[in-house]
């Protein structure tokens, strides 16, 4: 047989269980009730076994007494008087019998008989005795007479013990019942209903009256009592077992069934509560029963541990998820992080006022190259402790780049994220890099691009770039905010100018160059022209600020050199007069230490020996390789080029470099010649002592900028050997210089 | 009296062992019933008659016939049958008395006769209570008897109690009844009986032996009367004794004895009779 494996539930059990037990003791009280009857049945028979012994017992001691009596009768004097002289027989049988106490009063009647059997004098009355004597005597005979039962004693009367011949008979007539119950007292038999199968009148021999015999045995008392006692115990263990089995199964339920649900709910709340743990008041009811308060502290501290695990889970996960999202380095979010908030952004439903700001350590590469990665790590690490600490606190700072930093700030004016961004650069600018070996200043472009509807946030990115490049251009702001001037510069930046940087490096004939003349002092003669590059697309002349920032952004830089020598070439091929005397090209960083181009320098300036060829060399902080740059300007000087340190004074040039590199020229930088115009004394003064300490190193002077003849004089007579500027030449488009520009 | 009480536990209780009762067909027809103990031939022979409707087995004649047997003498002890067929037992007042004091007198003639037969030599008759009367009765009818004494025991007067003046009414009631043929028997007092149930001839025949015919009769006795009372009978009247002594008869009276003389005196009953019994 296969059970079923359907599990069932404890309150089914306990139910079952109590039903059950209500069941066996009901049963058991049927039992003993069906015991009950039988033992009742088998006393019942015992009981008539024993009526009917009693009956035999008193009908042999009925006959005893009444065979007593009989000869005791039989024996008395006067009923031999009696049987001689019957002239008072009358009187003798009606009352002297009894007068003399020889028969009980219970005896109904007396007769007498003569020798023939005839009875002695006819009697008159309900108790007649028979005429004749009806059979042989001694005899005991039973009858039944007018529904009366009657026991017959006939017995002889002899003159005398041991005489042969009777003088007479006699007969005494009993109350059969009556005699039965003066003999016997009857415990079983119920005499009251003991009837003999006999016709009435019909005489019956007492030993063959036993068979006929019936009766019922008595209403036994015990028995009924045991009845009663049994039924009432019964209902009473009933009504008790019923009391006791409500008080178990309402202490099953509360001790067990209840404690137990509750623990297979909590159990059944842990898998269906989406991994998260039930509350401790769920779980921390008391529970009576040992072992289920086993289970419920077992499973207790297992929830206790499940929640540790879960908190340490948790924690994990967000420490996983932090990992995920954070840089190692920086402390500061990744740019996977970036990406998820800003899809947040993205996705939120409402912007009120969105502000990204990107921040880009300046020159962080020739730093990086300069003093090693573990200089560069240092300084990016406190770059992103600097702007962490500007920022807000629910601010969070991103690192989106190697040295390109970004962050959200939601929900904020335009205003405000200034401020967080002059308050971001003012930490950096306060910090000490000088800790981790680094002499130059650190300092970092901020681009901050504002979106206040939704629809400007998918060019927030784009113009925080923008923002962020401008702001790195010598001679900006370090802070720049986007707006639509630089948005028309971003045009240029658009893919489109992209691909048309690529052509250029890919096609320098593409290159048009604006020569602006750089004029001999004081004679203010034209030496040479300074090659300014532009590249024509399409009807249409793109400037450097569109340029420069695709070829830094794409690191183009070696490439875009080769293309402009080339390019510069085919204009000296060309004779263009502009370059009839020389011309300076502006090598960026990469390119001073690259061999190519290096190389192409040195083949142009073998094609044209006689003419002037000005290699001005800018972003000298930059350089990361030093001793190869210097390598690389010898060759150069020594192929008869002129080296030029370019925006001597500005941020990416200043005397450690004047002392390292082994240029002719140097080129005070625009912002240090307006010096000498808008300053007080004190920094006029350390700008003409810096232009004479070059001038006295044996350097010429390049002065930048020069844009009115009271400068010019100025520059003139403080020794500069060099000037340009608008005041020489005026640019008819997009006359700026070429600025380079690393980062 | 040590050697009366040896003899009597001694051979009393061997002649109540060999005793055997003894029937007689009376003259009416009846058996009757009588203890018999042949004695000595040159002893006398004694008829111990019992008291009213008493038997011999009665304890005062019974020990007394017992012992006078011990003694050798030729005792019979008969029950009147009193209209009783082989009468064994004391006749209860109650019963129904038919018989007379007439009939107990021939009854003891027939037995005296029966005695004769079976013992030659002299006779005396013992009467104890009533039959001490009886006795008196057979003297009286019978004068020519062959008894030599007779010795009345505890011989009572014969008086009703408490008042002797009812005797004849009553008995003038029975012989009117008698006279009337009514032999219905009534109950009346007589003797000890309070409730004496008896035919009209049977109560007239008692009745008529009032104490002056008891006294009357034994002056007239032919036959030699001793009396042996009880100084402590309460059943006789005033002065019976007394009266007694003024007759011929000789009388002994047991000081302390009751009518029955029993316990010790017994003894002296026992011891007065063999006296009177010696040299007879």
């Amino acid at each position: 047989m296969r059970l079923s494996t359907r599990p069932v539930s404890v309150s089914t059990l306990s139910a079952g269980f109590i039903v059950l037990v209500g069941l066996l003791v009901a049963a058991m009280g049927g039992l003993m009730w069906i015991e009950l009857e039988n033992a009742s049945e088998s006393i019942r028979k015992k009981e008539e076994e024993s009526g009917r012994q009693e009956i035999s017992q008193a009908l042999k001691a009925m006959s005893q007494k009444a065979t007593a009596i009989s000869d005791r009768l039989a024996q008395w004097d006067e009923t031999r008087q009696q049987l001689m002289f019957d002239e008072y027989y009358a009187l003798w049988r009606d009352m002297r019998v009894k007068d003399a106490r020889i028969v009980p009063n219970s005896v109904d009647s007396v007769a007498l008989y003569d020798k023939a059997g005839r009875i002695l004098r006819a009697q008159i009355g309900p108790e007649t005795m028979p005429p004749r004597l009806p059979g042989q005597a001694p005899a005991l005979v039973y009858a039944r007479e007018r529904d009366h039962d009657h026991l017959y004693s006939f017995f002889p009367v002899f003159a005398d013990p041991g005489a042969s011949v009777p003088l007479g008979y006699g007969a005494i007539k009993f109350d059969f019942i009556g005699e039965l119950l003066a003999v016997q007292q009857f415990r079983y038999a119920d005499i009251s209903t003991l009837t003999a199968a006999t016709r009435d009148g019909e005489m019956v021999p007492l030993d063959k009256l036993r068979a006929r015999l019936t009766f019922a045995t008595k209403y036994n008392q015990d028995v009924a009592t045991l009845h009663r006692i049994f039924r009432h115990a019964y209902g009473r263990q009933i009504l008790v077992t019923f009391l006791v089995l409500v008080a178990a199964a309402w202490l099953i339920h509360r001790i067990l069934v209840r404690p137990l649900r509750l623990i297979s709910e909590d159990i059944d709340a842990l898998q269906t509560a989406g991994g998260s743990l039930l509350s401790s008041e769920r779980v921390m009811g008391p529970v009576p029963i040992r072992e289920l308060h086993n289970v419920r502290g077992s499973f207790n501290d297992y929830q206790s541990r499940l929640a540790e695990l879960h908190t340490n889970l948790e924690k994990s996960n967000r420490d996983f998820y932090d990992q995920a999202r954070r840089d190692a380095l920086s402390g500061a979010f990744n740019r996977r992080a970036f990406e998820e908030d800003w899809q947040d952004v993205a996705n939120s439903e409402q912007c009120r006022g969105c502000n990204l700001i990107l921040f880009d350590c300046d020159h962080f590469k020739a730093i990086n190259d300069t003093y090693g990665h573990p200089v560069g790590d240092a300084v990016i690490a406190g770059i992103a402790e600097c702007l962490r600490q500007a920022l807000r606190s629910n601010d969070k700072l991103y690192r989106i780049g190697g040295d390109e930093f970004a962050t959200l700030l939601r929900d904020t004016h335009l205003h405000a994220a200034e401020a967080i961004a002059e308050r971001c650069l003012e930490h950096v600018l306060a910090h000490d890099f000088q800790q981790h070996g680094v002499a130059e200043p650190v300092t970092i472009s901020i681009g901050l691009a504002h979106a206040a509807c939704k629809q400007d946030l998918t060019e927030l990115q784009k113009r925080a770039d923008l923002a962020m490049y401008t702001a790195k251009r010598p001679g900006n702001r370090k802070i720049v905010v986007y707006d639509e001037s630089i948005g028309q510069v971003s045009a240029l930046v658009a893919n489109r100018e992209v691909s048309v940087v690529f052509q250029a490096i890919q096609q320098p004939e593409l290159l048009e160059f604006r020569y602006q003349p750089i004029m001999r002092l004081p004679a203010e003669r034209k030496e040479y022209v300074e090659a300014l590059a532009r590249i024509r697309f399409e009807e249409e002349l793109i400037g450097p600020a569109a340029i420069f920032p695709i070829v830094q952004a794409r690191r183009l830089d070696v490439e875009f050199d080769l293309a402009v020598i080339t390019a510069i070439r085919r204009d000296l091929d060309l004779n263009l007069p502009a370059l009839a005397n020389g011309v300076a090209i502006n090598i960026s960083a990469p390119g001073l230490i690259n061999s190519k181009v290096i190389d192409a320098l040195e083949v142009l300036k073998a094609a044209y020996p006689e003419r002037k060829i000005v290699v001005e060399i800018t972003e000298t902080d930059l350089i990361t390789q030093m001793g190869s740059a210097v390598r690389h300007i010898q060759r150069l000087r020594e192929a008869g080029c002129l080296v030029a340190l370019d925006d001597f004074g500005s941020g990416y040039s200043s005397l450690r470099y004047l002392a390292a590199m082994p240029v002719d020229l140097v080129k005070f930088d625009i912002s240090l010649v307006h010096q000498l115009q808008h300053a007080g004394p004190r920094q006029r003064m350390v700008v003409e002592d810096i232009a004479r300490m070059v001038l006295n190193a044996g350097y010429e002077l390049v002065a930048e900028g020069i844009e009115t003849p009271e400068l010019l004089s100025q520059v003139t007579r403080m020794g500069f050997s060099h000037a340009q500027g608008f005041y020489f030449d005026q640019p008819q488009e997009d006359q700026q210089p070429r600025i380079a520009l690393a980062s | 009296m040590a050697r009366l009480i040896a003899l009597f536990l001694g051979l009393g209780l061997f002649a109540l062992a060999v005793a055997a009762p003894v029937t007689l067909r009376l003259p009416n027809g009846l058996q009757a019933r009588a203890y018999f103990e042949s004695g000595e031939p040159g002893k006398p022979a004694v008829l111990i008659m019992h008291g009213f409707l008493q038997t011999y087995e009665f304890p005062t004649i019974h020990r007394l016939a017992e012992n006078l047997a011990d003694e050798g003498f030729t005792v019979l002890a008969p029950n009147l049958s009193l209209d009783v067929p082989l009468r064994r037992q004391s006749l209860a007042c109650e019963a129904i008395h038919t018989h007379t004091l007439e009939k107990d007198v021939e009854e003891i003639d027939a037995w005296l006769n029966w005695l004769g037969r079976r013992h030659k030599g002299p006779a005396v008759l013992i009467g104890h209570s009533v039959g001490s009367m009886i006795l008196l009765g057979y003297g009286e009818s019978h004068p020519k008897t062959r008894v030599r004494k007779l010795i009345g025991v505890s011989l009572v007067e014969g008086r009703l109690k408490p008042d002797e003046s009812a005797r004849k009414p009553l008995l003038d009631e029975m012989l009117r009844r008698i006279a009337q043929g009514d032999q219905k028997p009534v109950i009346r007092q007589f003797s000890y009986c309070q409730n004496m149930t008896a035919t009209p001839a049977s109560h007239a025949s008692y009745l008529g032996w009032s104490p002056e015919r008891v006294l009357r009769a034994v002056r007239k006795s032919p036959i030699p009367t001793v009396f042996i009372m009880g100084s402590l009978d309460d059943r006789l009247g005033e002065n019976w004794i007394d009266q007694l002594k003024n007759t011929q008869a000789t009388v002994h009276v047991v000081k302390g004895a009751n009518h029955f003389m029993d316990g010790e005196h017994e003894f002296d009953l026992l011891e007065l009779i063999l006296k009177e019994l010696k040299g007879l």
